[in-house]
Parts: structure tokens; sequence; C-alpha cells
């Protein structure tokens, strides 16, 4: 095998890593702020592609229609954190997480309502034949997934280590209950981070819907990869998210490349649970000690 | 926290629970004026992954049934559909089959959607010896032979060795080929290698990716590198757009042939310019000129474009072809039945099936062939501009 | 827990029993009969989640995979090598305790949602599998023509049969799971379920314990596969998708933790909804279908609203009522 197709098997590992460490992005902000699993995130992805195709058509341009259907998405996820999960924001993580399953559930069959059973398109951010690099074809809407995906986490780093709010989010993230005492609003805290993980999935899913096109029922799978992602990486941390999401894409591909295009999810998930049983926190992950 | 929102909600709970106790004996409702109708049962995926087949499948259903009806129905009496979402989902199918079967007391069953869903019925189908018309394309339908059941779309083994030949004539013999693991790729992809020596081309990489999957440039480049003549890909659903995008940012420049899965308006508007020089085998419906126009099929094919159409806005896609042609099956073989219209009648009735002239071919079903298409059905098609043409 | 009185709880039961098992006596409607099958299959299931959830506080994302292995060891076993029935559904069981067993030894170590992972990702695996081993399963194509239960030369081929058959199972597995809550272990489970490290140093055994609980409740979603297969006579791989797996652990909370009442009237609840149209009488056949099409959002909402202002659960509800107001506690 030539260095050009290993590069090429590198770039579209990459390519779809980052696209799962997006989505990894916002379940990792949730459980930071919350401590529970959003299961509707990858609807958030299906929403963002959904409704900047649904502004396309009423007429805006691709960027107003991009930029529209992230904010509605995430108007979509405000809503759904206020009305679905405040008024049991006290109750152990199980509850709420079964909380954001009928979410989930709601949210597809809404979309399949309003937009019809169909996959549809959203056109290129930038039109143009793939760039060439060492003999490996790059598309350019790849490019923007990474860009994207950059721009996202130097964002959440910035928010994490350098704002006040980011400070508060991470004490929130050890406990409600100091954060609260501490005179830390927890209730805009997990408000804002759920719109933020709205904010994230839609992004990576206008991103992609140019690649694949995208349709009511997208959510759940993607939803499935950026959960190993966040969870391969370690829970909770922003980088660790890009590095498990990468690190899963790149297997998938390396697995298509040199074993088996047919078991290539299996290769990533039996590698997932070997990582697990090793490192239980993720790679990335701080080790906890329970407390009695 | 609010008493009365938690007692409503509860409430809607177990009144749930409570109904069903209640919900045993609705028994069939006769007709006062004059004959009763013949009573149709329709399975068909309106929600879950298949509902984009199943929506457009019910609507050209439903359309038929109206206008059979406005023309006095057949035999002076009226047709009654009761439709049933199997949800894409096994287990609700067969469930289905039993409501229509047991509650409704249908003489005949259309559906179901996908192929998993319609062998889910057949115990069903089996026990009240209930014919059934099937649109989904799986080989097993009709190849796991019932005699009671029956199928409307091209099947593989069909197709397939109808595309390998129009490859080899064109002095294609080095294919590569990619699949989806769910039913249809899974199915076409056993055909292909079963049917590659006798056509007499060689299956050179072979390929598969999940349905759902965004990237297909890593098993592309793998494919590449055994320097094939074209790359054949069998799937229906949104991955095969993704499949010609990715061959045309890598440079991947030998033809792309498909399946009549690939015959709908999403492929175009998804693949867009990497859709150009895409050839696919399919039926006449997607160009009704193939049949010769003034021809009989010409006209029963665009008839059917131009009614439906006119009444949704959008032209039938081939899901609503196949849907079309089991609702005429039935409708043809009830017309034949002599005497006493039983499912027994029914089902022989269908097999008799002969030179039926639906929009997706011409059927002629006999003991051992219950999907009645043959290879003079299909012809080859290429992209071009955004458009279907027929090739050569 | 434990506050009802032994009496209460015993009518409460026996009352349900009668219902249930009155049902094949009231009516011969097949579809009724088939879609409250199904009800006590899920409900021997998350008979089964109940404990490991409920009880020893483990999460699993991967019982329909379990469900699955039981379904196609036995519908395998019948159709290909014509295997007594009993027997192919003791296999199918058998193979899923032992799925559930190697799975749980490292699988435990893991907590909360790395433990949730860990599952689904074994629930994912087994769905490849389910489609790649074909000539076992079938592929995409599924197994069909699996034989009715039958014993010796007797089979169990009418619904009404099938159903006192799956709900007899059901009320077996119930009755066992609560003693089993009732005695030691099940003490050992709630320690476990409160806090680990405590219920080690309280000299409870937690990783036997918890691969135990593990295995049983796997072997329970084996046998009801098992059942399922022979009581519809198709599978194919779509049917034990990490979906159900999600629905079954939302049947458990829904139902309340701690609580095997609770889990069950959710199992019955939460599977009805989906048929939800067909078992409203006198519906128009165009409000039929308009209630079939937002029967995902009906069932989410539910979902939903039951958790949102029923904290606790149905159990806690159930409790709250019998017991009054004000004087219960707060429940697990």
């Amino acid at each position: 095998m030539g260095s050009a197709e290993l590069l090429q098997f590198a770039v579209a590992g990459l390519k779809n890593g980052s696209i799962y460490a997006l989505v990894a992005l916002g379940f990792t902000l949730v459980f930071g702020s919350t401590g529970i699993i959003n299961f509707a995130q990858g609807e958030f992805f299906m929403l963002g592609g959904m409704l900047a195709v649904f502004f396309v058509k009423l007429g805006l341009p691709l960027p107003l229609a991009v930029v529209a259907g992230v904010l509605a998405t995430a108007v979509v996820g405000l809503a759904f954190e206020r009305v679905a999960l405040r008024p049991r924001r006290d109750s152990g993580p199980l509850a709420l997480i079964i909380i954001t399953i009928g979410g989930s559930m709601v949210l597809r069959s809404l979309s399949r309502h309003a937009f019809g059973g169909n996959e549809l398109s959203l056109p290129a951010f930038t039109e143009g034949a793939s760039i060439v690099v060492a003999g490996a074809a790059i598309e350019r809407q790849a490019l923007w997934v990474w860009g994207l995906t950059i721009v996202a986490v130097a964002g959440l780093s910035w928010l994490y280590s350098k704002t006040r709010f980011g400070r508060s989010m991470r004490a929130c993230s050890l406990s409600h209950e100091a954060s609260r005492l501490m005179g830390i609003d927890t209730a805009r805290i997990v408000m804002v981070s759920f719109g933020l993980a709205a904010v994230l999935g839609a992004l990576a899913g206008v991103v992609v819907a140019p690649l694949t096109q995208t349709s009511f029922n997208v959510g759940a799978r993607i939803g499935l990869k950026g959960f190993a992602a966040a969870i391969l990486g370690g829970l909770g941390n922003p980088i660790a998210a890009v590095v498990g999401g990468l690190a899963l894409g790149l297997v998938e591909s390396m697995s298509i490349a040199f074993i088996s295009s047919t078991y290539k999810d299996v290769i990533a998930l039996v590698l997932l649970l070997v990582v697990l049983f090793v490192r239980p926190e993720g790679i990335l992950g701080r080790a906890t000690r329970e407390k009695v | 926290m609010g008493r009365k929102a938690l007692a409503i909600a509860m409430a809607t709970v177990l009144c749930v629970a409570g109904l069903t106790l209640g919900g045993c004996s609705d028994e069939s409702r006769s007709d006062s004026s004059g004959l009763e109708p013949y009573k149709i049962g329709v399975v068909v995926s309106l929600t879950g992954s298949y509902s984009g087949l199943g929506v457009p499948e019910k609507k050209a259903i439903e359309l038929e049934a109206e206008l059979l009806n406005e023309a006095g129905g057949i035999n002076g009496r009226m047709v009654e559909l009761f439709f049933e979402d199997d949800a894409t989902d096994a287990a609700k199918a067969a469930a289905a089959a039993t409501s229509l079967i047991e509650r409704e007391g249908v003489i005949a069953v259309i559906g179901a959607t996908g192929t998993g869903q319609t062998m889910a019925m057949r115990t069903d189908i089996d026990r009240a010896a209930v014919p059934q018309v099937s649109m989904a394309g799986g080989s097993v339908v009709t190849a796991d032979f019932d005699e009671l059941v029956f199928q409307t779309p091209w099947p593989n083994r069909v197709v397939v060795p109808f595309t390998l030949n129009a490859l080899a004539a064109k002095g294609i013999t080095r294919i590569a080929l990619i699949s989806d693991s769910g039913g249809y790729g899974a199915d076409g992809h056993d055909v292909v290698l079963a049917s590659a020596a006798a056509a007499g081309v060689e299956i050179v990489a072979d390929e598969t990716f999940n349905l759902g999957d965004t990237d297909m440039t890593a098993q592309l480049t793998k494919m590449r590198s055994q320097s094939p003549d074209a790359v054949l890909m069998w799937t229906a659903g949104s991955e095969a757009a993704i499949v010609a995008k990715n061959m045309q940012q890598l440079g991947f420049d030998v033809p792309l042939v498909g399946s009549p899965g690939n015959g709908r308006v999403e492929f175009l508007d998804g693949a867009g310019s990497a859709a150009d020089g895409f050839s696919f085998a399919a039926g006449k419906i997607l160009l009704p000129e193939a049949y010769g126009e003034g021809s009989e099929a010409f006209t029963v094919a665009t008839e059917f474009i131009d009614r439906y159409t006119e009444r949704y806005g959008t032209a039938p896609d081939i899901f609503a072809g196949h849907a079309y042609d089991a609702f005429l099956i039935i409708a043809d073989a009830l017309g034949r039945v002599d005497g006493d219209v039983t499912p027994a009648a029914l089902r022989d009735a269908i097999e008799a099936t002969d030179g039926l002239i639906g929009v997706g071919g011409t059927f002629s079903y006999s003991a051992d062939d219950h999907n009645g298409l043959s290879e003079t059905d299909l012809v080859m098609y290429r992209v071009d501009g955004g458009q279907w043409v027929l090739d050569e | 827990m434990g506050t009802v009185a032994p009496r209460i709880r015993f009518v409460l039961f026996a009352a349900a029993s009668v219902v249930i098992a009155s049902v094949p006596f009231l009516t011969d409607d097949r579809y009724l009969l088939k879609i409250l099958t199904f009800v006590g299959l899920n409900a021997i299931v998350v008979a089964g989640l109940a404990l490991l959830l409920g009880f020893a506080g483990q999460i699993s994302m991967g019982h329909a995979a379990f469900f699955g292995l039981g379904a196609y060891t036995s519908a395998y076993l019948t159709t290909a090598h014509e295997v007594p029935w009993l027997l192919a559904v003791a296999a199918g069981t058998l193979l899923a305790a032992t799925g559930g067993l190697l799975l749980a030894l490292p699988s435990l170590r893991l907590k909360g949602h790395y433990l949730a992972m860990a599952t689904l990702g074994f629930n994912e695996i087994m769905s490849v599998l389910f489609v790649e081993m074909r000539g076992i399963t079938g592929g995409n194509d599924g197994l069909s023509g699996i034989p009715f239960p039958s014993i010796g030369s007797f089979v169990i081929d009418s619904p009404a049969a099938i159903y006192i058959l799956v709900w007899a199972v059901a009320a077996l597995a119930f009755v066992g799971a609560a003693n089993l809550v009732r005695t030691r272990p099940g003490r050992a489970m709630r320690a476990l379920h409160g806090s680990e490290l405590g219920a080690l140093a309280s000299g409870v055994n937690t990783v036997g314990l918890k691969v135990q609980v593990f295995a049983v409740s796997a072997a329970l979603a084996g046998l009801a596969g098992a059942l399922y297969a022979h009581s519809v006579g198709f599978i194919s791989p779509s049917q034990f998708s990490l979906e159900f797996s999600i629905l079954l652990v939302a049947m458990v909370v829904v139902g309340g933790t701690g609580s095997l009442t609770g889990p069950f009237i959710a199992a019955v609840a939460l599977t009805l909804l989906q048929y939800v149209h067909a078992l409203i009488p006198g519906l128009s056949k165009d409000a039929a279908a308009l209630i079939q099409d937002w029967e995902v959002d009906i069932s989410g909402l539910i979902m939903i609203l039951t958790v949102i202002f029923v904290p606790g659960g149905l159990a806690a509800f159930l409790k709250r009522r019998r017991s009054g107001a004000g004087e219960e506690g707060e429940i697990a």
C-alpha cells in the first residue's frame, strides 16, 4: 500500500472523526454541567441539518440558512431544558436520561411530521473540486468540518479556562450543591450548557448535510458514535472528546483499509471496550474515587 | 407538585391499559347498501426508517382504489382498503397482518414495504391462507417459495444478471463491488457474486458499508488500488449519493453503476454533478417512452404518472410504482374470479395473471414464479445533466 | 419498601393474576392476544432488568442483545437441528446467561455512563453478528418457519395457549424476583445500590453479586427472546436493536427503581402504547391512522411526563396512594 493511499485513509478517518468529535463535544458539555448523558444530542445534529434545509427552501441564502438552522436548534435545546429537564433537575441522573430519551423520540418524530421521511440535500458551503495534497484528495467541505471542530474546541477551552462563566460550569460539574452555596446560578449554567450543546450538535449537522444529505432519522446513529467518542476520550473534557472522536474515526478507516469494511464498527467497538476495561475512565479521563 | 397534572398523566396511562380490555369485540361492519365491498389490507411503513418508501406506496394505492371505485368497482362491488403502519418493525408487521385478517376479514394483503416486514407476516398469511402481494424487493420473498406470496419489484436475481451482461457487452469485465450491509445491499451482493462468472465478469474488490455511514472514501481508496473497469454499487438509500460524491472527490474516474434502488430524485439531488454518467438498470416507469410511444404499456404508465402528479404535486417514484402494480394485480385477479370470491379463489386468480401490463413491467405469474417479471421489463438508464436518459 | 402490608400486596398480586389469566377466556381476538403476549414477553425482560437496574443499580443497555441471543439460539436449534422445543429454549436461556456472565465480568468495574457504553457497545456488536453470521441467523432475511412451542406431541399453537404460556413464565419470573429481593441477596443488592463501598465494608461480595444478578437478568431476557421466536415464528436482526434496549431501560425507570410492581405496570403501558390505535374500541379509520402516525410522539411524551410528574416512578406513586399522602418517606 502506497503512502498516498495511507494518507487518504487517514484523511477519511480524520474527517469522520471530526464529525464524531463535534457531537461528542455536545455530550461532554452537558455531562460536565449536569452529570447526565443527553440521548437527544443526536437529534440536535439532525435538527441542525433539517432546519438549514428548511430555511434554504424558504429562500434564505445558504450562509444565513445555516446560521438560522443552528440558532433555531439552540432555541429547541434551551426550550427542551427549560420545559422538560428543569422541573426534575434535582433527581438522579437515570430519571433525567429517560427524559432525554423521550425527548429524542419526540424530536425525531416531529421532524418527520414536519419535513417528511425522505432524505434532503443541502448545497456545499464552497463549490469546487477537491484539493490534492501529496496524492490524497481532500474535499472542500472536509476543510469546513475541521475548521469548525478547531473553532469549537478553542472556543470551549477558552470558555472553560478563561471566563468566569466557564469556571462556574466546571465548579458545577464537581458539585451542584457546593456551587449553589458559592452563589453560582446553577440553573442558568445547566440551561446555557444545553443551548451550547444544541449549537455544537447543529453545527455538526449542517456541516455534514452537504456531504451526506440528511433526514429525520440520522440522529440515533450519529448520537451513538458521538457518545462512543466522548466515552473513549473520557467524559467532561473537550480535548478528550476530540481525541476520542478522531481516534474512533481513524480506527474505523484503518479497519476498512487493513481488515474488513463489514466489521469496522465491531472492531471499533471491541477496541473501545478494551480501552474501557483497561482504563475505565477513558483515554484522558480522570479517575474518580467513590466516597462512602 | 401539581397533583392535578400528575393525576392526568397517570389517568392517560391507566386509560390505555384499561381500554385494551374493552377493545376486543369489533365485529366487521356490513354495508347495508347492496353488495359488501371487497376488503383489502395494506401494510406499509409510514413511520420509521422506511417511511420515505411507504408513504408514496400508500398514496398510489389510495389513488388507484378511488379511481376504481368511481368507475363502479369490480363486478359491481367496491374496494375497501384497510391501511396498517408497521413502523418499519417486523413485530408490528406481524401484528398488523393478524389485525387485518382477524379483525377486518380482508381477502388479500398488500405489503409490506420492507423485506423483513414481509417475511414477518408469513405465519399469519399461511395460517389464514390469504394471498399476499409484497412491494419489497428482497429475493427471499419469492425465493423462499410460498404459494400465497407474490412480489411486484424487479428481483435482484433478474436485475443483477441483466446489469452484468450490459457491462460485459461494453467490455467492462473487472468490477469492484460496493454494497450496504442492510437487506437490499446484502441480497444484491450475494446475487452479484453468484452470477459474475456466468456473465463473464470478475469481481476484483468487494467492500461494504453500513446504512447511516457518512463517508466511503476508505472503501473506495481500497477498491481503486485494484484498478477496476467499473464500480458496481448495490444500495438504495442516501448512501448511494455519498459513494458517487466520494468517487468524484477522489478523482476515481471509472464508470459507476447502480441498482434500481437509485432511480430516485433524492439520489440526483444528493449526488449533484457527481451523478453524471452514473448508470443503472430499472423498469421503464422512469421514462415511459422506453415502452415505445403509443404502446399500451406507455399509456398505462403515463396515465398513472399524470394522475399521481396531479393529485400529489410530485411525480411517483419507483416505490409508488410497485404499489400501483400490487393493487392492479389484485384488482385484475378479483375481476377474473368465477363465483364466490374467497381468499383461495383469489390466490388462484393471482397466480393465473398472464401478460398484465403494470407500470413496472408485464406480469405473468405461474405456479413456480411468483415474481412475474423478466429481463425484457428492464432497461439501462444513464444520468445526464441531472436527469435520467435511456442508455445507448 | 416493605411498609405495605404483605396481605395487601398479596391481594393485589392475586387480583392482577386473575385479570391476566382470564383474558383468553373472555376474548378470542387473535390480535389482542398477540399484543398481550408481546406485553408478557416484555414483562419477563423487565423483571430481570428491574433486579439489575432497580435493585443492584447496574445499568444495561444491552438487554435486546440477550433477548436476541435467546431467540436465535432457540430458533436455530429447532429449525436446523430439530432439537426439542424445551431443550432449545433452555439452551437459549443458558447462552444468554453465559453471555451476561462474560460481559459482566470485565464490565462491572465500570460505573454509570461507562457501564452504559460498554453494554450498549455489546448490543451493537451483537447486532452486526446477527446480520453477518448468516449460516446461523439467516442474515438480514431473518429466520422464518420457527416452530410453535411443543412438548412431545403436544403443540402450543393457538394464540390463547401461547398467551397463557408466556404469562405463566412472566408470573414465575416476577414471583422469583420478588422472593429474591426479599431475601438476603436482595438486601445485599440494595446495599450495593446505595453505596458500593458501604456494601463491601459490610461483607457483601460486591463483584460476585453484581455478576450473578447480571447473569440472572440476561437469562430472563434470553428466555423471553426464545419464547418470542416461537410465538411469532419469524425473527430478524432489526428486532434486537439498541432502540429496544433503551425502551426496556425506560420501562424500568418510568416504573420506579427499587420496585417490581412499578416496572411491571410501565412495561404493560409502554408496550400497549405502541398499539394504542388498534386497542381503543370504536375509533374511525381516520382517527386510528392519525393516532398511529403520532404513536412515537405519544410514547415519548408520556415517558417525559411520567418522569416529571411522578418522581420515583409509578412505584412511588402507587405507594403514596396506598399509604396516604405524606406518610411515606423518600423513595430510593
